[in-house]
Formats: structure tokens, sequence, C-alpha cells
């Protein structure tokens, strides 16, 4: 896929050629400077610093930082420990809300951004009313359901109990209400995005191909599968690894909402490594589960990859 | 080198090992003391000093500043800017900020954050300034002065105390026919009453497995049937006891008898006593200033006594004075000015709901008859517990507050949910003595 | 810092790409199914999801706190008042200025992005230079590295650079991410390389082709990569809030935390919060909506 820019100079001779190789390599240097060196103050170095961090018991608030060579990670596998218990539950949290919020997150998007496909009047007003809340930002939108949803004040509830139904569900209190909203309110937040990069990948698709899967006797359903789906396959793989990170990613939901509650239990991965190292001052332990957590997300992510190309053969 | 790309990594190398270095290093503080100057008056160079406190509800957001532009009209050198934000806040970021110099000069927090921040060596020492203030231990309630103690050393001034109490709604209680003027103040009295409000169809207290009230009502329980959260050295959680499972029971037994209702969540409790849902609620000293609460027939009450003993939690609050990374000791000077003039002019402080510490001006006579509402708050003080002193203990704390909530939310029994927390407290005590000693 | 690495992965670049087809030579008409009764039903519904709960947060912002508590099924407020941003205007948090340092934050941050992005995958697409792959190498292996791994490091480096509490720490160290270089690479890649012969041929260097031509052609792939850039920056929530300390040099995101941590179940000032926090973003995205949504339309199509 990389297409080396060939450029052809007049004139032969090895010693100019060369000479030019140099210059060129020292312009491309110029032109990376000033995103390497950010790169590497910000991203390389903390990579590996992250790793130094992990092999020592390191309180940011204390002089001493003894080593202790790979016990952080050992204490993450061994029940019992300080932190065994406590990371796997907040991995868990993490995997149930992927698992729970990356489907829908798929497909509901999907399924509006095809009726905003067909010719209808106003497609760009909807798109841009779905598209508002991701503009919003995180902790208007956090902010704003943990109102709606309070199970004694919230409108939600009293909604609920006007219509006959249960009007005391926990939502922002208790499992597994609090996944039930804490999805919704992910897919509330950012449908949006989705859609509109689905739609843009539908409209991409040859309507030749409707066409012909008409001619061919096709219903709906049999278009959209043998049409619609493979037509967006690179888009699809690029949202989908976009939201599966995304997901696995959650922080400000669960901070806004539900404090990690009840008890820790939609306390996510992230939630706890952050509390960690920057609240608790055990840095070690929690740059070790960030590389555990990386180690997770780097399978699933290849897996991914893989699934999808395995498709498209 | 030649290789430009050798040259980057070795660019990015020492680049790296210079920040490294520097992170590394950054523990140490320049200050030339590291006890606070207390001078009778400040006399040094105009200075900008920051405050954080955790005033952010109640009257304290409109007194404070007003206390504050007082201050600094009659204190020409001295400028203080105060910064409210919530407690939680404080004491998740103030620890990094005070090792990164950007701390602030002088701060208030609980007791149980005094010793932590003494041990992670955060703190100034404040003998000077309780000598200049003339303060003495007896000059407070008994042990106050001691939780601002680490390795000997004093670190915080006393500045105020705030109890739990019964919170009271009288037109809940007459809608269920009973005496409006009904005082509940054992546990046959409480359950008497509460089966009364049954009867007429009202949940009269709804427990809640949160910090600001089911904590702090589970652990007034604790000691009422003479239990306590650690052992003596704090080396051990002991919240467990047969004390902590009896406490926590009558808890959870409130949802099992229908006298409160299940899932309530946070601050569920005290609105709906402001809705007239509820009868009961076991609050602390803060929400007597509470604005939404003055639109219904309230009043307060010491709490109960449920189990053997008499007992409520209270907590307090203290001055201190951050060790920031290059402090400047004028600031600090000119912080401990300010904390004197505070005490010193703390006669409104109860306005904002809680109680001064300071003995004197707390019993006179003058203050309850100014704020009366505060008078049962008052009378619980003589058997208050505070907050357990030992450096870190706050995250054993908040075990416990997960054993309560787990427990209130049916998840674990009364007896499992604190054996796993106080499992997961000791682990913590551990690690702390580790790493902080004291 | 971003929350977010979005990775663009390769894929066999599908016969129908987003690149506008070539005209046909006869008319066409766009035969897709006509819309019926239940699309634009199942639009409104959805469209009415979102709106009303914008709504009662507008609505429940002119409640008492007395109100907002004890009739939470209307949503009328009863009295109306404006007390609550009252409230707000004298209580000492600055939700405005916590508005302003986000959008100084994201738009510093979205131009650095643009400068060194665009520059080194300049460098990555069209030049030959030693250690190429070595370089383009490392940059995508970090596309998948989950921010929570630079999180602890990065407090520190900030910390030692006297960052914490300054917009500095909010605009630097998330400007090198590493899809900005991937997606700028994968566009430049794409465009024909006649013009820019052409021009070496005319004797023009590096950067006047960088300059001149590339970064002229590349508009669309420039501006969906600054509406990304900003909208994540304008999102980021986890660093901000452990990175950023006084209250006046908060963002918004943070900020919105520590009002409702502060105003707690007093829910009429937090919505007047959070509606000061959402009007100029939905006047600024009204305006631009159209630009805005097409941008990030094609960043998925155009990976």
């Amino acid at each position: 896929m990389a297409d080396p820019a060939i450029v052809t100079r007049p004139g032969g001779g090895l010693r100019p050629r060369r000479a030019a190789a140099g210059r060129r390599t020292l312009t491309a240097y110029l032109f990376l400077a000033p995103f390497l060196v950010i790169f590497a103050v910000f991203v390389v170095f903390p990579a590996v610093y992250g790793l130094w961090i992990s092999l020592h018991v390191w309180n940011p608030l204390l002089d001493d930082h003894p080593f202790v060579g790979l016990q952080n990670f050992f204490d993450l596998f061994t029940p019992g420990s300080l932190t065994f218990e406590d990371f796997w539950e907040s991995m868990g949290a993490t995997g149930i809300f992927v698992v729970a919020s990356v489907p829908f997150l798929l497909a509901i998007p999907l399924g509006i951004a095809v009726l905003l496909n067909r010719k209808i009047k106003g497609g760009s007003v909807f798109r841009g009313i779905f598209f508002a809340p991701y503009v919003l930002g995180v902790a208007v939108v956090s902010v704003l359901w943990r109102y709606l949803l309070d199970p004694q004040l919230g409108v939600v509830n009293a909604v609920l109990g006007l219509l006959g139904l249960p009007s005391d569900i926990p939502w922002t209190v208790d499992v597994p209400w609090a996944w039930i909203s804490l999805v919704g309110i992910t897919v509330w937040w950012t449908l949006g995005l989705n859609t509109v990069i689905l739609l843009a990948g539908l409209k991409g698709i040859n309507p030749d191909l409707y066409e012909a899967a008409s001619l061919d006797g096709a219903g709906a359903w049999r278009k959209f599968t043998s049409v619609t789906l493979p037509g967006l396959r690179p888009v699809m793989t690029f949202v989908v690894t976009v939201t599966l990170l995304a997901s696995a990613n959650m922080f400000g939901q669960s901070f806004l909402i539900t404090q990690g509650g009840p008890g820790t239990a939609t306390r996510t991965a992230i939630m706890y490594i952050a509390n960690q190292g920057l609240v608790q001052n055990q840095m070690g332990a929690a740059t070790a589960m960030s590389y555990l957590l990386f180690a997770f997300l780097a399978v699933v992510s290849v897996l991914n990859f893989r699934l999808q190309r395995d498709n498209t053969k | 080198m030649k290789n430009p790309t050798l040259r980057a990594a070795a660019a990015v190398a020492i680049l790296g090992l210079g920040v490294s270095l520097a992170a590394c290093s950054g523990g140490s503080t320049s200050a030339s003391s590291d006890s606070v100057r207390a001078d009778a008056e400040y006399s040094g160079p105009a200075v900008d000093i920051t405050f954080w406190n955790g005033w952010t509800g109640g009257a304290a957001p409109v007194l404070v500043p007003k206390l504050v532009a007082e201050f600094n009209e009659t204190h020409p050198d001295i400028n203080v800017k105060s910064n409210a934000m919530e407690w939680a806040d404080i004491s998740q970021k103030m620890p990094l900020a005070i090792k990164a110099g950007k701390g602030p000069d002088v701060a208030v927090a609980h007791g149980d954050d005094v010793a932590t921040y003494a041990a992670q060596g955060l703190l100034l020492k404040t003998d000077d300034v309780v000598d200049a203030l003339g303060y003495k231990e007896s000059d407070f309630p008994e042990g106050l002065m001691a939780a601002g103690q680490f390795d000997g050393d004093q670190y915080g001034v006393p500045w105020s105390v705030t109890p739990l109490g019964l919170y009271i709604n009288k037109d809940v209680l007459a809608k269920a026919g009973l005496d409006p003027e009904t005082v509940p103040t054992d546990a046959e009295s409480y359950l008497a009453a509460l089966e009364a409000l049954k009867a007429a169809g009202i949940q009269g207290e709804w427990a809640d497995g949160y910090v600001f009230t089911g904590t702090f009502e589970f652990e007034s329980l604790l000691w009422q049937f003479g239990g306590d959260l650690f052992n003596e050295d704090v080396t051990e959680a002991t919240f467990n006891s047969e004390a902590g499972v009896k406490a926590l029971t009558w808890m959870t037994d409130l949802i099992k008898n229908g006298y409160s209702p299940a899932n309530v969540a946070q601050d569920g409790n005290i609105n709906a006593l402001i809705g007239s849902e509820t009868a009961f609620n076991w609050n602390g000293v803060w929400q007597t200033t509470n604005e939404a609460l003055q639109s219904v027939s309230w009043t307060a009450v010491p709490v109960p006594q449920i189990g053997t003993e008499k007992a409520v939690w209270s907590s307090s609050t203290h001055w201190m004075f951050p060790a920031n990374k290059n402090q400047d000791p004028d600031k600090s000077a000119a912080a401990a000015t300010f904390v004197k003039w505070m005490n010193d002019n703390s006669a409104d402080w109860a306005s904002t709901g809680e109680l001064p510490a300071q003995n004197t001006v707390r019993e006179d006579p003058g203050l309850l008859e100014t704020y009366p509402a505060l008078a049962p708050f008052l009378e619980q003080l003589e058997y208050a517990h505070y907050e357990t002193v030992a450096p870190g203990i706050t995250n054993a704390m908040a075990e416990v507050t997960t054993g309560v909530n787990e427990a209130m939310l049916g998840k674990k029994s009364p007896k499992e949910a604190l054996d796993d927390a106080a499992e997961k407290a000791t682990q913590l005590l551990k690690q702390n003595k580790a790493q902080y000693g004291g | 810092m971003s929350t977010v690495t979005t990775p663009t992965v390769t894929a066999p670049a599908p016969a129908t790409a987003a690149t506008a087809p070539a005209a046909p030579a006869r008319t066409r008409k766009r035969r897709r199914r006509a819309p019926n009764l239940l699309t634009y039903a199942v639009l409104f519904l959805i469209s009415f999801i979102i709106v009303v709960p914008l709504l009662w947060m507008l609505l429940t912002s002119f409640k008492t706190d007395f109100d907002a508590i004890s009739s939470p099924a209307s949503p009328w407020p009863n009295p109306f008042t404006t007390e609550a941003y009252g409230t707000l205007a004298t209580g000492n948090l600055p939700i405005l200025r916590w508005f302003a340092n986000s959008v100084i934050a994201a738009t510093a941050q979205t131009a650095i992005i643009l400068v060194t992005a665009s520059a080194a995958a300049y460098a990555l697409a069209r030049l030959e230079f030693r250690g190429k792959k070595i370089v383009f190498g490392a940059i995508v292996a970090t596309l998948l590295v989950p921010g929570v791994v630079f999180l602890i490091p990065n407090y520190l480096i900030v910390d030692s650079f006297g960052w914490l509490d300054s917009l500095w720490a909010i605009i630097v160290p998330g400007s090198a991410g590493a899809f900005g270089v991937f997606f700028l690479r994968q566009f430049f890649i794409s465009l024909p390389n006649e013009i820019e012969e052409a021009a070496r041929v005319d004797g023009a260097g590096d950067f006047r082709i960088f300059w001149q031509i590339i970064l002229p052609l590349s508009r669309p792939a420039l501006a969906t990569l600054a509406v990304l850039s900003f909208l994540t920056n304008w999102n980021d929530f986890i660093w901000p809030i452990y990175v950023l300390l006084s209250p006046e040099n908060l963002t918004l995101q943070p900020g919105l935390s520590v009002l409702q941590g502060t105003y707690s179940t007093h829910f009429g000032i937090v919505m007047a919060g959070a509606v000061i926090a959402s009007v100029p973003v939905l006047i600024l995205f009204t305006l631009a909506q159209k630009q805005i949504v097409e941008s990030v339309a094609s960043s998925g199509v155009k990976g």
C-alpha cells in the first residue's frame, strides 16, 4: 500500500546521488521533527517509563521507590493480594460494558444510517440532531442523565409510575440497571458519530449493485446482507475498531453517573487504574495493570482485525 | 553520529534521562525550616496566599468569602484567595499538588487526613502556631488536638466538629397520627415510631449505603453496640466484630421490615425528608443550613441510643499548612496570621452548620441563643467519636463504605460484607504501616 | 491526552470507495428505496428521544431546588425562576471560564496536530529517507496502545515540566497522536503524483511542494482531522480531571463534574450549569453543522 514517491533526478554519478540522499534524509527529518519531538517525549518515553515504574513500589509522595521486579504483575495473578480482586473485578466491568455496548453502538447507528440513506426530506437536519449530543460532551450528557435517571427524583421513574409500571427502578444505584443506564446513555451520546460515518459509507455503495440484486429477485433483507454489508466492510472495520476501543476506555459516564457503584461493580479498569495510581498513590501497581489491559486489548484488536480480514476473503 | 535515526534516538534518550532524573528527585523541599513561623503580627513582604477548603454547601460559600474579604481589608500585606472544592477533590488532588509546588498555602481538611498528609511529608509543623494561639489540649473536645498529631509533632489546628443527629419531619409524624413532638431516644421508642409510621403507609427512615449517611450511621451504631473500627494500634480492622454485625443488621432490617425502601440513592433520604415522604434521617449537623429543608416543619434531636452505650459519629476539621515544593516561609507565616484571625473571629462560624471546636466559643451561651437548632448536636459531643488517627486511614475507611453499601443493596449478608471489607481493610492497614510507619 | 486512540485499519480498498465515482455516461436515476411513513416515524422518534431530554434540562434550570426534587414528572417550572442562574453567577464556579479554557485548549491542540501531523505525514508519504520504516513502524505500533498506559507516566512528566494545573498539560501531550499522521499519510498517498513531479521538474523544493501544493489539495482531509481532533480534546475527561487542580483552570468536562459534586442534588442549579455549558456549543454547532458532520463522515471512508 505504500507508494514510495520515486523521484527521478537528472544527472547521474554516485556521489551526487548519495549526497542527495543525505540531503533528502535531512529534509525528511526536518519535516518529522516537530511531531517526533512531542511523540518521543509524550508517547515513546512514557511507554518505557511506565514499564520502569511498574517494576517498583512507586509512591510519588515518598522519595524511596524500592525495586520489586515483576512483583506488581505477580500480584495481579495472586488471589488474596491487595490488587487481585479489585483489578479483575474492574476488568470484568470493562468487559461487561464492552460486550453490552458495542452491539448497540453498531446496530442502532447502522439502522439509522440505512433510514437516512433513503430519499428523505430534511436528512441533514436529522443528522445534525443525532450528532448534537456528541458535541455537547461527556460531562453535560452524564450530568443530565444522572438527574433524569435518579431513582427517587428523576423523571424516568416518575413517568413509569404514571404508566402503572414499577417506579422504583434503581437506574443509577444497582446492577444490572446501572449497566443498562450506562449503555443507554453511551448510545444516546455517541450514536450520531457512528451514524454519520456509516451513512457516508452507505452512500459510497454503487446503486447499480442494488438494481442488479433486485433484478435477481432479492428482497430487502437479502439486499442488505449481500450488497449493503459487504459494501460497508472497510468502513465497518474502522467503526468497529474505534467503538471497541472507546468502550474499553469508558471512564466519564461511570465516574459521573454511578461513581463506580454499587460498591465497585461499575468501576471500569481505567477508573481503577487511575485511582490506584493518582489517588492511592500506588503507581507501580497501576502501571502494571495498564500494561495488562493493553495486552488484553491488543489481543482483542488482533482478533477483530483477523475476523474482518477473514470475512473479506 | 551521521545516522539521523541514531541521533534522534540518542536525543530521546538524553531527554528522557533528564526528565526521569527530575521526576525522581522531586521530593525534597527547600524550605528553610519545616515549621510555620507564627509572628504575633505579620511583618513580612506583601504576599498572595491560597486557601483550599471543602465548604461548598450550606451557608459557608457565602460566609467564607465575607470573612476572607474582611481579613484582606484589615491586612493590606496579605491577600487570601479562597478556593472551595469538594472534600473528595481536595484529598484527591492536594497531595500531588503540594509535591508539585502547586498546592495551597493553608488548607482545611478532616481529622483523618492530617496524619496521612503529615506522614507523606506534605505539612509544616504547627507547634509554634498553637503556642501563639495559646491553645492547650483542654481547650478542645477530648482527643481533638491529638488528631492533628503525627509522630509526636503537631501538624493541625482544630477548627470545627460536625456530629450526626436525628432529623425529624414533624408534618410526617402528624400525618401518621403521632405526636409531632415525639422524640425517640432508644431502640424501643424508635421502633415503635417506625411501626406506627408503617401502619400509616409511611417508610419512616430511608437507609442507604453511602458514606455521608449510611456509613456514618453504621459507625454510630457500631460504637453504640460496644464495638470499634480498628484495634488500638490500628493494625487490624475490627468493624466486623459481633457489634459491627449487629449494627449493620439493624440497618438492613430497616429495609427487611419495610421501614425503608430498598436501593435508596445518594442523598435520597434527606431529599425524601424534605419531600415529606419520610420522617427520620440520620444526618450531619451541616444539614441544619440546608435551605430546602427550611420549607418543612423539622427539628433535630440526638440520635437514639439503639445499642448498649451512648455514642455518635462526628468528624472534625483542622487547619493545616502545606509544605509545598519551594514553599515561601513568608506565605506560611501570613497563612498563620490568617488562621489566628479566623479563630478569633469564629463566633459566626456556627451559621455554617459546623460547631466551633474551641470549647469557649462553643460553650458561650450566646451561641445557642443565636443558633438554637444546634443544641441537640452540642449535647452529643460528650460521647461523640471522632476519626481514627493513622496515616493512610482513609483507604481503609473506604472499605467500610463498600461493605455497608453491599449489605444495604442486599448483595451480601451483613456478616459477609463486613468480613470481606475487614479483610481488605486490614491488608491496607499493613500496606500503610509499611509505607508510612507511624 | 486523548482518551480515544482512534486508529485507522488498512483494509483492502473496496471498488466502491468514497472517491466520487466518475459521472456515468447516461443519467441515472438513483433509485433508493422510496421513503415511507415508517421511516419518518422512526426518525422522528429518535429525534424526540434526543431533543426531549435536552429540553428537560433547559426547563429544569428554571425550577427552584424544591420544585426540582418534589415534582419530577412535570417539566414545567412552578414557579418559574432564574435563581439557579443567580446562584451560579454569584457562586465561585467560573463556568464561562471553563468554556473558554476548553476552547483554547482544543483549538491549540488542533493547531499543533495539523501542523506536526501534516509535515510528518508528508515525509512518510512522499519522501525517501533512511530509517523511514523504523519511524513509521514506531508510530503505527502506538496506535493500539490504550491511553491509560500513558496516563501515569505522563502525569509525572508533565509535573516535572511544571505544567500541572495549566492548560499546557491539556494541549501538548495529546497532540502527538499517531492517528493524525496515519490518516494524513493515507490521504497524501492517494494524491496523484503528477502535479508534484511537475513542480519538481520546475525546481520546487520539498517545502514549497508541501506548502503550496499538497496542503491546499488536502483541505477536506485536514478539515476532517481538525474536527475530530477538536472533538476529542473537547470530550477529554480523565486526563484533565487529574491534571487540573484550581477551579479557574479547569476545562468544561471536569468543571461540570465539580459542579455536580458541589451542588449534588440541587438539580436546578446543576441543570443551569449544564445549560450554560451547552448553549455556546450548540450555537456553534448549528452554524457549522454541515461542515462538521461531513468532515467526520469522510473520516471512516478515507480510512
